[in-house]
C-alpha cells in the first residue's frame, strides 16, 4: 500500500491535470503543465488549516512564505486566493468573515443578480446569448412624460448599454478555456456568462471590454464553488488590472503599463531597448496580451494559476483589505515597520515599502515581461530584423517558460531597476 | 540569410468579433481548424511563404486583430505600413456586414495611406457552411453590390471550417498586396483569371463568381 502511494505521488503532474481535466481531443493543442506540488514547499491543505488561530485569525506571513516557495495545492486554491486578493483580512475572526461573506452573497451579489434578471430573464437560467439583444440604433425611450425623473432616464441608458454587452460576453464565453472538460457543460459556460454580466452591470465605469476579462474570470468560476464567492474573487482580481481595460477613442489603459515597461527597459537594458525602438517596437505592443491577462495564454491552465498565486503572494500588502474598504492607500513610512510586520508583505512589495515607493503597486507583471525580454536578449539582438521576428521570438515562450524562474528573473530586474533609478534620480 | 531579400507583404485582417478571422488565418497558414480558438487580444500575426508567378519567395505577414471595438484606439500602431486590408464578415449575421462600413473607414483613417481611394481591400464572407447556407442573412448579391460601391473590391465567400475558398482568397490578397507594392495593376484581373485579360474588357465585365 505504501509503495503504491509513493508511485502515485511520483505522478504528481498527472494528478494536477486530474483536478482540471483537459478534453482528450485537445491534449495536443494546449501547453504542457510543468507545475508539481512539492512536499515541504507547496502550501498544503494541512498547513493551511494549521495557519489559523482558534478565533480564525490567519498567520499570513507563514502562508506567503510557503506560496512564494511552491504555490498552492489545488484543493485549497480558491480559499487561499480570497486572502491573496484582499477579499478578506487575515486579521479578522472567522465570525467577522462569515458576516461579510453573507452580506456579499445576499445583500450584494444576489440582489444585483435579481435586478439583472428583471431586465434580461435569461440570467441565471443556465443559458446565455451570443447574438445581440438590442439593435445598434436603439435609443433610450424618449421620455415625454414630465413626471419621469432624470435618474430613470439614466437607468434606461445604463440598461441599454449593458444589454449591448451581453452578446459580446457570450462570444467570449464560447471561446474561453474550451480545452477544459469543465466548459463542455453549457451550464458552466452560463455561470461564467452570468458572472461577467453582473460584473458589467456593477462596474459601469469600465463595463465589458472584450480583451481578456473572460480569461481572468474563468479560473474563479472553477475554483470557487459558490457563485457569489467566485464573483468577489474576480472582482478583486479586476481591481488590480481594471485600469488596463479603460479605453477611449485615442488610447487604451494598458498603454500606461506599456509606458512603464518601456521606461524599465530603457533603464535596465538600454541596448535592447534601442534595438527594439529601431524596429519600431519601442511601444512594446507585443506585450499587450501578456499584461491584459497576466500571461494566461503563455501557460497551461494549471501553470497560469501557479504563476498568478505566486505573483499575488509576492505583491501582497497587508493593508490591502483596509485600503479596499476605505478606498484609500496607506502611506507607510519605511522606518516604522518592524521585521515582523515586514514579513506580512510579499517579496516584491516589501522592496517597495522599504524604500517608500508606492508607485509600483501590482506592477510585477511588467517586470515579468521585462524578465522574459532579458532572457531572450541575445536572440532579439542578433536575430530580430523586424517586429514580426520580435513577436515570433516572444511567441516561442508559450509552453516553454518556467513560472518560478520567470518570477525570480522579474524580481531581479525589479531590484536592478530600483537601484539604477535611484542613482539617476 | 535566405530571408534577407524577401518581399514582405503586410496584411491586416479586420472585422467584428467572432466572424472567424483567426480561424481563416489558421486554416490558410496551418491548414487546420479547431473549435478551441480563443478570442484574440490585441493582435496576433502569422507569416506564410509563397510563390507568385514563379517570382521569388514572398513572405506574407498577416496581422489578425481583435474584433473588439475598443481596440480601435490602437489601430494606428497596428495598421502602419499595411499593403492590403482584408475585411471579414459572417454571412449569417447581418450586423457583421453592416459594420464593414465602419471598419473600412476606420482603417483608412488610421492607416492613412497615401492614396486612400486606391488602397487595396479584399472582402471575405465567412461561415457559408453553416446549416448548408440556409441561415444566411446576407446574400452574395448584396455583398457584391457593396464591393462595387467601394471601388470594385474583390469578394470571396469562404468557410474556414470546411477549408472552402480560403487558399484562393488569400492568394488574391497576396497578389493585391504585391500590386500595391509595385505598380497599380488591375486587381480583378489578377484574382479572377478566367475573366478576359484586357483591361478595357475587364472594366465592362460584371464580376461573377470568384471561384
Amino acid at each position: 500500500m505504501h509503495m503504491f502511494k509513493s508511485i502515485r505521488s511520483n505522478k504528481a503532474n498527472g494528478d494536477m491535470e486530474s483536478y482540471f481535466p483537459v478534453r482528450p481531443d485537445c491534449q495536443e493543442h494546449v501547453p504542457k503543465t510543468r507545475f508539481k506540488p512539492k512536499v515541504g514547499k507547496t502550501l498544503s491543505e494541512r498547513r493551511w488549516n494549521a495557519a489559523f488561530q482558534k478565533d480564525g485569525r490567519l498567520d499570513i506571513a507563514g502562508v506567503l512564505r510557503r506560496i512564494q516557495r511552491g504555490g498552492i495545492h489545488p484543493v485549497i486554491k480558491g480559499a487561499v486566493w480570497e486572502f491573496l486578493l484582499g477579499c478578506y483580512d487575515p486579521n479578522s475572526t472567522s465570525e467577522e468573515r462569515d458576516n461579510l461573506r453573507k452580506k456579499r452573497r445576499w445583500e450584494q451579489y444576489n440582489s444585483w443578480k435579481e435586478q439583472c434578471k428583471t431586465i434580461v430573464p435569461i440570467i441565471g437560467t443556465g443559458k446565455f446569448v451570443t447574438t445581440p439583444l438590442v439593435s445598434e440604433d436603439e435609443e433610450p425611450p424618449d421620455n415625454n412624460g414630465i413626471d419621469e425623473s432624470v435618474s430613470d432616464a439614466e437607468l434606461d441608458k445604463k440598461e441599454i448599454q449593458w444589454k449591448r454587452s451581453l452578446h459580446q460576453i457570450g462570444l467570449d464565453v464560447v471561446r474561453t478555456d474550451r480545452a477544459l472538460v469543465y466548459y463542455e457543460n453549457e451550464v458552466n459556460q452560463a455561470k461564467l456568462w452570468d458572472l461577467l454580466a453582473i460584473y458589467t452591470w456593477v462596474d459601469e465605469d469600465i463595463g465589458y471590454v472584450q480583451a481578456g476579462m473572460n480569461d481572468i474570470c474563468s479560473p474563479m468560476v472553477i475554483l470557487l464553488k459558490d457563485e457569489a464567492d467566485a464573483f468577489w474573487c474576480f472582482e478583486h482580481a479586476m481591481r488590480r488590472v481594471r485600469e488596463n481595460f479603460r479605453s477611449n477613442a485615442t488610447s487604451m489603459g494598458v498603454q500606461s503599463q506599456l509606458g512603464i515597461l518601456s521606461q524599465v527597459m530603457r533603464t535596465v537594458d538600454p541596448k535592447l531597448h534601442q534595438h527594439l525602438e529601431g524596429l519600431d517596437g519601442g511601444e512594446y505592443l507585443f506585450a499587450i496580451r501578456m499584461l491584459m491577462v497576466l500571461f494566461r495564454r503563455e501557460f497551461s491552465f494549471v501553470d497560469a494559476l501557479y504563476l498568478w498565486e505566486v505573483m499575488w503572494a509576492m505583491e501582497y500588502n497587508p493593508n490591502m483589505f483596509a485600503d479596499y474598504a476605505s478606498n484609500d492607500s496607506h502611506e507607510v513610512v519605511a522606518t516604522k515597520l518592524s521585521k515582523k510586520v515586514l514579513l506580512q508583505y510579499g517579496k516584491y512589495e516589501r522592496k517597495n515599502v522599504k524604500i517608500g515607493r508606492t508607485d509600483q503597486k501590482s506592477l510585477l507583471a511588467v517586470f515579468l515581461v521585462a524578465g522574459v525580454l532579458e532572457t531572450k536578449n541575445k536572440k532579439l539582438l542578433n536575430e530580430a530584423k523586424g517586429l514580426d521576428d520580435v513577436a515570433q521570438i516572444m511567441g516561442d515562450i508559450t509552453g516553454s517558460l518556467d513560472a518560478k524562474k520567470a518570477l525570480t528573473e522579474a524580481l531581479k530586474i525589479h531590484k536592478k531597476y530600483l537601484s539604477k533609478a535611484s542613482i539617476t534620480s | 540569410m535566405l530571408i534577407s531579400d524577401r518581399m514582405l507583404l503586410k496584411v491586416i485582417v479586420l472585422g467584428d468579433s467572432g466572424v472567424g478571422k483567426t480561424s481563416l488565418m489558421n486554416q490558410y497558414v496551418y491548414t487546420r481548424f479547431n473549435k478551441q480558438y480563443k478570442a484574440t487580444i490585441g493582435a496576433d500575426f502569422v507569416t506564410k511563404e509563397l510563390h507568385i508567378d514563379d517570382k521569388p519567395v514572398t513572405l506574407q505577414q498577416i496581422w489578425d486583430t481583435a474584433g473588439q471595438e475598443r481596440f480601435h484606439s490602437l489601430g494606428v500602431a497596428f495598421y502602419r505600413g499595411a499593403d492590403c486590408c482584408v475585411l471579414v464578415y459572417d454571412v449569417n449575421i447581418q450586423k457583421t456586414f453592416e459594420t464593414l462600413q465602419t471598419w473600412h473607414e476606420e482603417f483608412l483613417k488610421q492607416a492613412d495611406p497615401s492614396e486612400p481611394e486606391r488602397f487595396p481591400f479584399v472582402l471575405l464572407g465567412n461561415k457559408v457552411d453553416i446549416n448548408g447556407g440556409t441561415s444566411r442573412a446576407v446574400s452574395e448579391k448584396t455583398a457584391r453590390e457593396w464591393c462595387a460601391l467601394k471601388g470594385n473590391i474583390p469578394y470571396f465567400e469562404t468557410s474556414a471550417k470546411e477549408n472552402y475558398n480560403v487558399e484562393e482568397a488569400f492568394l488574391c490578397v497576396a497578389k493585391t498586396a504585391l500590386a500595391n507594392e509595385h505598380q497599380p495593376l488591375d486587381v480583378n484581373e489578377m484574382c479572377f483569371e478566367r475573366i478576359p485579360t484586357t483591361i478595357s474588357e475587364n472594366d465592362q465585365q460584371e464580376r461573377s463568381c470568384a471561384c
